[in-house]
C-alpha cells in the first residue's frame, strides 16, 4: 500500500496563496505571544528544567506512579480501567454508556480520544456524541479532524465558520463576526450540556499520590460537561502521570504560557472523587506509549504536555497546516510520535522540516524534537521507506561528498552547466522539484576552493 | 490470560529507563501584591473591585448587578437557593454566583476555588455571571505557593479560576463568554 507523501498533501492547501500566509502570520503571531508571556517569568528556563526533570523521574517510576495512582483514585471512589490499544479503549467507553442506557454524550477536547477514533465508533454505535469546545464542534459539523492541537479550528476562517453555522444552526446566511457565532454556539450547546447523560474529557495531568486528574481550558466546556452529567469518563494516556500534587506549580506555569501565551488557562480543574450518587471512571490507556518508552532515542516524546508551541513555531507547520501531517498530533512533536506507531505510513513526516530547531528551542518540558525528527530519519532510510528519487539522490550525494575530487569536479560542471545550459532545461519543473518556485542562484565565477589558493597569505612556516 | 492492566505494567517495567532523581522545586518568589493580582486579571478580561468589609458585599451585589434576578450565594440571603441536590433546570436559570474564594494569585489572576464554596458543582460554570470574593490576606505571588496552601490536597473537585470563560477558536478573535460564565469579578476584601 502506498501513502501520499507529506508535501504531496501539502499542496492542495499551498494553491491558496492568502489563506497561506494568512495561516502563517496568524500561528507566528501566537508564537510571539508566548514569548511576550515567557520573557516576563524570569525563572522561565529554570521551570523548562523542572518540568523536564519532573517528567524523566516519572517514566524512570512510572510502573511505580500507575499504581499509586490507581490506589489513589479507587479509594477516592473512581473506577479505574486499563485499554491496552484504542480499540479496548472504545469498548471501554462504549459499555460504560451502555449501563447507564444512555444516549446523549456530551465531550471535552481530548486528543487521546481523537487518536482513538472513538467519535466514528460511537455514533455508529447509535451514541450522539457532541464536542463542546467551539474548535472541535466546528470541525465536527465540518466532518474534519482538528488541524492544531489547542486551536482546531485554525485553518479555517469566519467566513468558513458563518457557512457551516448557517448550515448547522440555521444562523443568518453571511454571519461572520465572532462574538454573534460564538453566542450562538454557546445557546446551542448549552442545551446540550443540559441533556448531557455521559461527559467524556481528556485529562493534562494525572497526579498519582492524590488520584486526582486535571484539565484546561478556556471555554470552561469540561467542567460545565463533567459537573452536569451523571457519568464522567476520563481518557488518559499513561504518559499524563505526575507524581505529586505540588508539581503543578510547575506544569500550570509552562502550559498556557507555552501555548498561547496567557499566563494560566481560564479552568484548571482538578477532578478527585465523584459526587455521591454519580460514577466516575478513568481510563488508562496504552496504544503504542510502552513501545516508544523503549526506544531510547524517542522516549523523551512521551513527556510532551501538548502545548502546541513546536507547531506555532514550525516553518513547515505554518505553511502547510495541520491536515498535511495525516496524523492526530500535526507538526513537529506529531513527527516524531507518528513514526512510532505506523513507521511506512508516517515515513515522510521526519522530512517535514528544516531541522531548524525551533520546536526544541521553546518545547517547554524539553524535548529535543529535532534531534528526535533527524534520527528517525535514519531509521526510515534503513527501513528502506525512502522514496526511490530521494533514495538515489541521497546516494549519489554520499559518494560525492565523500570524495574531494569528485566534489571539486561537480563544482565545477555546475557552474558551467548553469551558465551554459539554457535556462528552460535548468529550470525544468520535472527534473529539478527546486524550481517549482524558486530561482536558481547565479553561478559563481570560481569556487571558494580557487579563490583561496589565489588569496591565501603567504605562511609563516 | 494475563489482563492489559498487567501487560502494561509488564511493558513498562520492561522498557523504563534507569530512574532519575525527582527535582525538589525552589520556592520562587514574587511579587504578590493586590495592583500585580488586578493588573493581570484585568488583561485576561477579569476586573478587581474593592470591598470595604464583608458586611457591605450584599449591597455592593445589588449596586454592580441591579438586573440579576436570581442570585445564589452562601455568603447572603440568596434569592435563588442552590445545593448539592439541585436539578439542571434550576442551575440553568442562575443570573449571577456569588462565591468565596481561598487563594488569590498575583502572576495570573486565578483565584481557588473548591468544591466545598460551589454550593453545586456546576454552579461556577453555569452560572451567566459570576462573582468572587477573596480576603487580600490570601494573596500569593505564584501557582508554587498556592499549591503550598492546600496541604490537604485539592478535595473531591476544585478549579483554579483566571477571568470568564472565553475562546478564540474563530480566527483567533478573542470571544468573552463561551460556555461559562460571561463576566468575571473578584470582590476583594
Amino acid at each position: 500500500m502506498s501513502y501520499l507523501t507529506h508535501s504531496s498533501r501539502a499542496e492542495a492547501f499551498v494553491l491558496d496563496h492568502d489563506r497561506t500566509s494568512w495561516h502563517d502570520e496568524t500561528l507566528w503571531f501566537v508564537r510571539q505571544k508566548r514569548d511576550k508571556a515567557v520573557y516576563a517569568v524570569p525563572e522561565f528556563q529554570e521551570l523548562r528544567n523542572l518540568a523536564s526533570g519532573i517528567k524523566d523521574h516519572t517514566l524512570s517510576r512510572l510502573d511505580y506512579y500507575l499504581e499509586k495512582f490507581e490506589a489513589a483514585a479507587q479509594a477516592n471512589g473512581v473506577r479505574v480501567h486499563w485499554a491496552a490499544d484504542a480499540e479496548e479503549h472504545n469498548k471501554i467507553v462504549l459499555d460504560i454508556i451502555r449501563q447507564r442506557g444512555a444516549t446523549r454524550v456530551v465531550k471535552s477536547k481530548s486528543m487521546l480520544t481523537e487518536e482513538c477514533h472513538l467519535n466514528p465508533f460511537l455514533i455508529e454505535q447509535g451514541i450522539e456524541v457532541i464536542d463542546t469546545d467551539l474548535g472541535e464542534r466546528i470541525i465536527q459539523m465540518r466532518d474534519e479532524p482538528p488541524s492544531h492541537i489547542v486551536l482546531p479550528a485554525i485553518h479555517l476562517k469566519k467566513e468558513d465558520v458563518g457557512e457551516t453555522f448557517f448550515q448547522h444552526l440555521g444562523t443568518a446566511k453571511g454571519l461572520t463576526d465572532p462574538q454573534q457565532l460564538t453566542e450562538a454556539a454557546r445557546q446551542h450547546l448549552r442545551a446540550k450540556f443540559l441533556a448531557g447523560e455521559v461527559a467524556l474529557t481528556g485529562v493534562n495531568f494525572a497526579i498519582a499520590e492524590t488520584g486526582s486528574v486535571v484539565v484546561c481550558t478556556n471555554e470552561g466546556n469540561a467542567d460545565l460537561g463533567a459537573s452536569l452529567a451523571p457519568v464522567h469518563v476520563a481518557s488518559m494516556g499513561i504518559e499524563k502521570l505526575i507524581p505529586r500534587l505540588s508539581d503543578l506549580g510547575v506544569f500550570t506555569r509552562l502550559l498556557a504560557r507555552s501555548a498561547t501565551g496567557q499566563p494560566v488557562t481560564t479552568y484548571t480543574s482538578h477532578y478527585t472523587k465523584p459526587m455521591p450518587g454519580r460514577e466516575m471512571h478513568i481510563i488508562i490507556v496504552d496504544n503504542g506509549r510502552t513501545k516508544q518508552l523503549g526506544r531510547p532515542d524517542f522516549r523523551a516524546s512521551l513527556k510532551c504536555i501538548r502545548c502546541g508551541a513546536c507547531m506555532n513555531t514550525c516553518p513547515v507547520y505554518r505553511r502547510s497546516g495541520g491536515h498535511s501531517y495525516d496524523f492526530t498530533v500535526p507538526g513537529p512533536i506529531g513527527s516524531i510520535l507518528s513514526p512510532n506507531i505506523d513507521l511506512k505510513k508516517h515515513s515522510t513526516l521526519p522530512f517535514a522540516s528544516t531541522l531548524c530547531g525551533s520546536c526544541t528551542d521553546v518545547c517547554p518540558v524539553k524535548i529535543d524534537i529535532h534531534t528526535q525528527l533527524y534520527k528517525w530519519r535514519q531509521i526510515v532510510s534503513e527501513a528502506n521507506h525512502l522514496p526511490t528519487a530521494k533514495k538515489i539522490g541521497l546516494r549519489f550525494m554520499g559518494s560525492l561528498l565523500a570524495s574531494p575530487t569528485a566534489f571539486k569536479f561537480s563544482g565545477l560542471l555546475g557552474r558551467k552547466a548553469l551558465r551554459l545550459l539554457p535556462y528552460g532545461l535548468t529550470h525544468n519543473k520535472t527534473v529539478n522539484a527546486w524550481a517549482i518556485a524558486r530561482e536558481l542562484p547565479e553561478p559563481p565565477k570560481q569556487s571558494f576552493r580557487e579563490w583561496f589558493a589565489k588569496n591565501q597569505p603567504e605562511s609563516n612556516a | 490470560m494475563s489482563t492489559s492492566r498487567e501487560r502494561m505494567l509488564a511493558a513498562v517495567r520492561a522498557n523504563k529507563p534507569d530512574e532519575t532523581v525527582l527535582p525538589t522545586v525552589p520556592d520562587f518568589w514574587g511579587d504578590d501584591s493586590l495592583e500585580r493580582f488586578s493588573t493581570v486579571l484585568a488583561s485576561i478580561g477579569g476586573e478587581v473591585m474593592r470591598l470595604a468589609s464583608l458586611a457591605d458585599l450584599e449591597a455592593k451585589v445589588h449596586e454592580l448587578w441591579p438586573a440579576a434576578k436570581l442570585i445564589a450565594s452562601p455568603l447572603f440571603p440568596p434569592t435563588l437557593a442552590i445545593d448539592a441536590s439541585t436539578p439542571t433546570d434550576v442551575l440553568a436559570d442562575v443570573d449571577l454566583a456569588v462565591l468565596p474564594v481561598e487563594i488569590g494569585v498575583a502572576e495570573n489572576g486565578a483565584v481557588w476555588l473548591p468544591e466545598a464554596n460551589m454550593l453545586h458543582r456546576a454552579l461556577p460554570t453555569v452560572t451567566q455571571h459570576l462573582a468572587l470574593v477573596l480576603d487580600h490576606r490570601r494573596l500569593v505571588a505564584t501557582m508554587h505557593q498556592a499549591y503550598a496552601q492546600l496541604p490537604e490536597g485539592p478535595g473531591g473537585y476544585g478549579m483554579f479560576v483566571a477571568g470568564p470563560s472565553k475562546t478564540a477558536d474563530i480566527e483567533q478573535s478573542l470571544v468573552i463568554g463561551a460556555h461559562g460564565a460571561r463576566s468575571l469579578v473578584v470582590l476583594v476584601y
